[in-house]
C-alpha cells in the first residue's frame, strides 16, 4: 500500500484511510471501508466547527484496532491546541469507531462535530479497473441513522451508520452539537455496519483480542540472537492471524486469503503456497485449506469459468460483477497450478501431522486432482501440462503464479503463443504423482494406483530433464510453446523445480549456479528474470523483481537437493530485507542489485500484507533448521546464515507432539566450520 | 410435460446414490415459491445415499428461491453461487451443503468447449 494510509482489517473486511482516519475515496483508488469485496463507505470525513484536523500520531494497536491522535486546524501552525481528538476504530460487520474530544481549556466549549459519509458501492474489479455503476443509489435518513443503500435488480447492499449519542442526520452525514466543559471530555460511538444478504456473510462475531492472543500462543515460540528475525516472526504470526480467512462454507475454521487490498479472498494457489509455508507452525490452516478447496473442486467442463472436472479453483470473489457474471468468479478456476498443488499440499499435510482421517475422507477430491492432470491438462497430448483459456474474454491468459501478459518470454523478450507448458508445472506434476503414488499405498490401500503413478512421474522426469534443459547454458528453459520449442529464459522457476524433485541430480549443481548467480541473484533474493535477458526489468512484476514467497520455495529446494550453504545464503538475503519493512514482507521488492542500492526497493503497487510473503519467514525457518518429518519423527539438521549464532524453535507441532529444534551458527575450531545440533522431543 | 424444477428433483429420487456426495451428509430443503404457493422438496444425504420426499420439514440447510429461479439452475442455465450472490437464491443453515450440492446441478452445454476429457492415456 502507499505511504500514509492507515489500515485494519479482519478477514475479508477491511478499511483504508488516511493517517486523520479520513476517508476520501476516488474510483480508483482502494480507500474505504470493504467488505466481500465490495466498498460500503467511500467518503468519512470528520471536520470540527467546519475545519479538517491534523495526525499527531497512529497508533497501531492490532491488525483490527488502530487509534488516530488528531488537534484541529490543519498546515504547520495549529490553530487551537487546546483541543485534542482520538478516534479509536476497530473492523468487525464494518468498523465501530469511537470518537473522544477532550478539551484542555480552562473554559468550556461549543463545537459542531461532523462526519460526512457516503458509498459508492464499488465492486473491487470497478475500483481496479474504473468502471461505472449499472445501479441505482438509495439514502435513507432516521432518527440517530444513515442508510446508505444501492439497488441493482435483486442485488442490494447498504452500510448503516448509528451513534450511541443524538445526531442530526441528514443526507450526507451525521452532525453533534456539543458543549464541554473546563477540562472535560465528550465522546460517542460510531457504528457502521456492512449489511450482506446473511447468505454471503454469515460468519459467528467472536472475541479478536483473545483468538489472536490463543493463535500467537499455539505457534512454536522463536528464540534467537538476531533481533530483527524475532520481530519479523512475531509480525508474521499477527498477519498471517489477519489474513485468516472464514468462508461462510468453512465451518468457522479459517485459511489464509491472500493479501491486502486487492485479493482478501479465497485463492487456490495463494491458500495453498502459505497454508505449505506455515505447516510447521499452525497446521491446521492446511487442513481447512483442503477442506474448503475440496469442496469447491470443479466438476463439470465450463467454459466462462475455466472449469473442468477435478480442478482446483483459482479465485472466488463475492462482488456485483460476479453476481451478474461479468466476471467469472464465482468461482473462477483458470489456474493450472492449484490442483497439483493441491496434491502436494495433502501429502505434506500427512507427513507433519499424520491426520490420516482427512486424507481418507479427501480421497475422491485427491484422485479427481490426479486425474486432471491427465484428462485435461494436458492440451498437446504430449504427456505434459499445457494451459490456454477458454474464457477468452475475462479469463487469465498465465495460469501460473507469474500471471501477468508478459511473464513468458524467450530470451531475446519475444512472447510465445498458447498453450503454454510451464516448467515449474511439469515439476508440480511430477511431485504430485509420486506424493499421491505415496498416499495411495500408505492411505487409500491402491497399490495399482501406486504402481501407475510412480511409473507416470519418472517417465515424467526422464522426458522432462530432455526436453526443457536448454544445453548451451545449463538450465531449464521456462517453458515450452506450441510447437514443443523451448522458451528460453532463465528464470526463478528453476528453484522451484528443485523443490519439486524433477530435477536429474546430475544437474542440480548447474540449476544452483544460475540461481545463486550475478544474473539471478540480487543479493537480497533471486530474482523472477535474470539480468540480461530480453524483458528484465528490475521493476517488472514478473520480469526482474525479488518476490520473498519465491525464494522460499527456491530455498526448500536447494535443502532437497543438499545445498544448504546456497539455501542460507538466500533465506538470509530476503530476511535482512525484511527488517527494511519492519518484519512485513511486501509482495515483491525490485531486483536491483544489493551494492547498489543499499536497501530492498519496493515494488509500487505491492500488496501488503500478502498472505504468502507473510508466510516466507516460516518457511525460512524451517529451511535454516533442515526440519523434516521423518516417519513419526523430525529430522532436525540446521544450517544458519553467518548473522545468526543461536536459533531455537520451541514447541513445534506435529505427529510427534511437540518438539524443539536448536541450530548453531558456525564456530571455528581447530581450523574447521561446525555446526552444533540438539533436539528434544517434549 | 414437466418443468425443470420437478424433473430435476424427480431424477435425483430415481438415482438412490450419488458419489459425487459421498462427502455429504444432512438435509436439504428447497422451498420454491410459485405465485401464492410454495413447494417443498426435502434431500437427505447420507454419505452419499439421497433420498427425496415433498415434506417441509426441518432441514439443516434450507434453500428459497422461485421457481423461474430454480428452473433456471435445474436446467443448467444459471449459478447457484452467482444466484446467491445477486440475491435471487436464499440460503440458511449449513453452507457446505449448498457448496456440495451444487456438484450435482447440472452444468450448461458447453457448445463451444474444447475441453475433452482425453480417453485413454497420454503419448508418451
Amino acid at each position: 500500500m502507499s505511504d500514509g494510509l492507515v489500515q485494519i482489517l479482519d478477514g475479508n473486511t477491511f478499511v483504508v484511510s488516511d493517517d486523520r482516519g479520513d476517508i476520501e475515496a476516488s474510483l480508483t483508488d482502494p480507500t474505504g471501508l470493504f467488505s466481500f469485496d465490495t466498498r460500503f463507505l467511500s467518503r468519512w470525513v470528520l471536520t470540527l466547527n467546519g475545519e479538517r484536523l491534523t495526525a499527531l500520531s497512529v497508533d497501531d494497536l492490532q491488525y483490527f484496532e488502530t487509534r488516530f491522535f488528531l488537534v484541529p486546524g490543519t498546515g504547520t501552525v495549529y490553530i487551537d491546541a487546546k483541543l485534542s481528538v482520538i478516534r479509536r476504530r476497530s473492523v468487525d460487520n464494518g468498523f465501530t469507531e469511537e470518537l473522544e474530544i477532550l478539551n484542555h481549556d480552562e473554559k468550556p466549549v461549543t463545537l459542531v462535530v461532523r462526519l460526512e459519509a457516503a458509498s459508492d458501492f464499488a465492486d473491487l474489479f470497478e475500483v481496479k479497473d474504473a468502471l461505472k455503476k449499472k445501479g441505482r443509489y438509495a439514502t435513507r435518513v432516521r432518527s440517530n441513522s444513515l442508510e446508505l443503500g444501492y439497488e441493482r435488480e435483486t442485488y442490494t447492499r447498504s452500510t448503516t451508520i448509528t451513534a450511541t449519542t443524538r445526531a442530526k442526520v441528514d443526507q450526507d452525514g451525521l452532525t453533534f452539537r456539543i458543549r464541554i466543559p473546563a477540562h472535560g471530555s465528550w465522546s460517542t460511538q460510531l457504528n457502521v455496519t456492512a449489511e450482506l444478504p446473511l447468505a454471503v456473510a454469515g460468519r459467528a462475531p467472536r472475541n479478536m483480542q483473545r483468538d489472536l492472543t490463543r493463535w500467537v500462543d499455539a505457534a512454536p515460540s522463536l528464540e534467537c540472537d538476531w533481533d530483527s528475525l524475532k520481530t519479523t516472526y512475531h509480525r508474521s504470526l499477527v498477519d498471517l492471524a489477519a489474513l485468516r480467512f472464514s468462508p461462510p462454507i468453512a465451518g468457522g475454521h479459517s485459511l489464509p486469503a491472500a493479501g491486502l487490498p486487492w485479493f482478501m479472498t479465497m485463492f487456490g494457489r495463494d491458500s495453498i503456497f502459505t497454508s505449505l509455508q506455515a505447516l510447521p507452525f499452525a497446521p491446521e490452516l492446511a487442513a481447512t485449506t483442503l477442506r474448503a478447496l475440496g469442496e469447491w473442486q470443479g466438476n463439470s467442463v465450463d467454459d466462462f469459468r475455466d472449469e473442468d472436472p477435478g480442478r482446483i479453483l483459482h479465485e472466488m470473489r463475492y462482488g456485483e460483477m460476479t453476481a451478474f457474471e461479468e466476471r467469472p468468479h464465482s468461482p473462477y478456476y483458470g489456474c493450472a497450478d492449484a490442483t497439483m498443488l493441491y496434491v502436494i499440499l495433502l501429502d505434506e499435510y500427512e507427513r507433519w501431522t499424520g491426520d490420516r482421517k482427512l486424507v481418507r475422507g479427501l480421497e475422491r477430491e485427491a484422485r479427481a486432482a490426479l486425474a486432471w492432470i491427465d484428462d485435461y491438462a494436458d492440451l498437446q497430448g504430449d504427456g505434459y501440462v499445457w494451459y490456454r483459456r477458454r474464457n477468452e474474454k475475462t479469463g487469465l491468459e498465465n495460469q501460473c503464479w507469474k500471471d501477468s501478459w508478459d511473464s513468458i518470454s524467450y530470451r531475446d523478450g519475444k512472447l510465445p503463443g498458447f498453450p503454454r507448458a510451464t516448467c515449474e508445472l511439469q515439476g508440480y506434476a511430477y511431485d504430485a504423482k509420486a506424493r499421491g503414488a505415496r498416499l495411495a499405498r500408505l492411505v487409500w490401500k491402491d497399490p495399482e494406483l501406486a504402481d501407475a503413478l510412480e511409473k507416470q512421474a519418472a517417465d515424467l522426469k526422464r522426458r522432462f530433464n530432455r526436453d526443457f534443459w536448454v544445453e548451451d547454458d545449463e538450465y531449464f528453459a521456462l517453458a515450452l510453446d506450441p510447437d514443443g520449442r523451448q522458451v528460453d529464459a532463465l528464470t526463478s522457476n528453476n528453484g522451484h523445480l528443485l523443490w519439486s524433485g524433477i530435477v536429474d541430480k546430475s544437474k542440480a549443481k548447474a540449476v544452483v549456479r544460475h540461481l545463486i548467480g550475478p544474473r539471478l541473484f540480487s543479493g537480497w533474493g533471486v530474482r523472477t528474470l535474470a539480468e540480461g535477458d530480453g524483458r528484465y526489468n528490475p521493476i517488472g512484476y514478473h520480469v526482474g523483481t525479488v518476490w520473498p514467497f519465491d525464494n522460499s520455495f527456491i530455498a526448500w529446494g536447494l535443502r532437497r537437493y543438499g545445498f544448504k550453504d546456497e539455501a542460507a545464503q538466500v533465506a538470509a538475503g530476503v530476511l535482512e530485507a525484511a527488517d527494511f519493512f519492519q518484519g512485513r514482507l511486501p509482495e515483491a521488492f525490485g531486483g536491483y542489485e544489493r551494492s547498489a542500492t543499499k536497501y530492498p526497493v519496493q515494488y509500487p503497487t505491492a500488496c501488503s500484507p500478502q498472505a504468502w510473503s507473510t508466510g516466507t519467514p516460516l518457511l525460512f525457518l524451517r529451511t535454516m533448521l533442515g526440519l523434516e518429518p521423518q516417519g513419526e519423527h523430525l529430522v532436525i539438521d540446521p544450517a544458519l546464515p553467518t548473522k545468526i549464532g543461536r536459533l531455537e524453535l520451541l514447541d513445534i507441532p506435529g505427529r510427534w507432539g511437540r518438539i524443539d529444534a536448536f541450530g548453531r551458527g558456525r564456530v571455528e575450531v581447530d581450523g574447521h566450520a561446525r555446526r552444533s545440533t540438539t533436539s528434544k522431543r517434549r | 410435460m414437466t418443468d425443470p424444477t420437478t424433473q430435476f428433483f424427480e431424477e435425483l429420487a430415481q438415482r438412490g446414490h450419488e458419489p459425487r456426495l459421498e462427502n455429504a451428509s444432512g438435509s436439504l430443503r428447497f422451498d420454491i415459491a410459485n405465485g401464492r404457493t410454495t413447494a417443498h422438496w426435502l434431500v437427505r444425504i447420507d454419505k452419499g445415499d439421497v433420498s427425496v420426499s415433498r415434506s417441509g420439514d426441518e432441514a439443516d440447510c434450507t434453500i428459497g428461491a422461485s421457481r423461474a429461479v430454480f428452473d433456471r439452475l435445474a436446467s443448467g442455465r444459471a449459478s447457484a453461487v452467482a444466484a446467491v450472490l445477486r440475491g435471487t437464491l436464499s440460503i440458511e443453515g449449513d453452507w457446505r451443503l449448498l457448496v456440495l450440492f451444487r456438484r450435482i446441478l447440472p452444468v450448461p452445454a458447453a457448445t463451444t468447449s474444447t475441453a475433452r476429457p482425453r480417453s485413454g492415456r497420454s503419448r508418451r
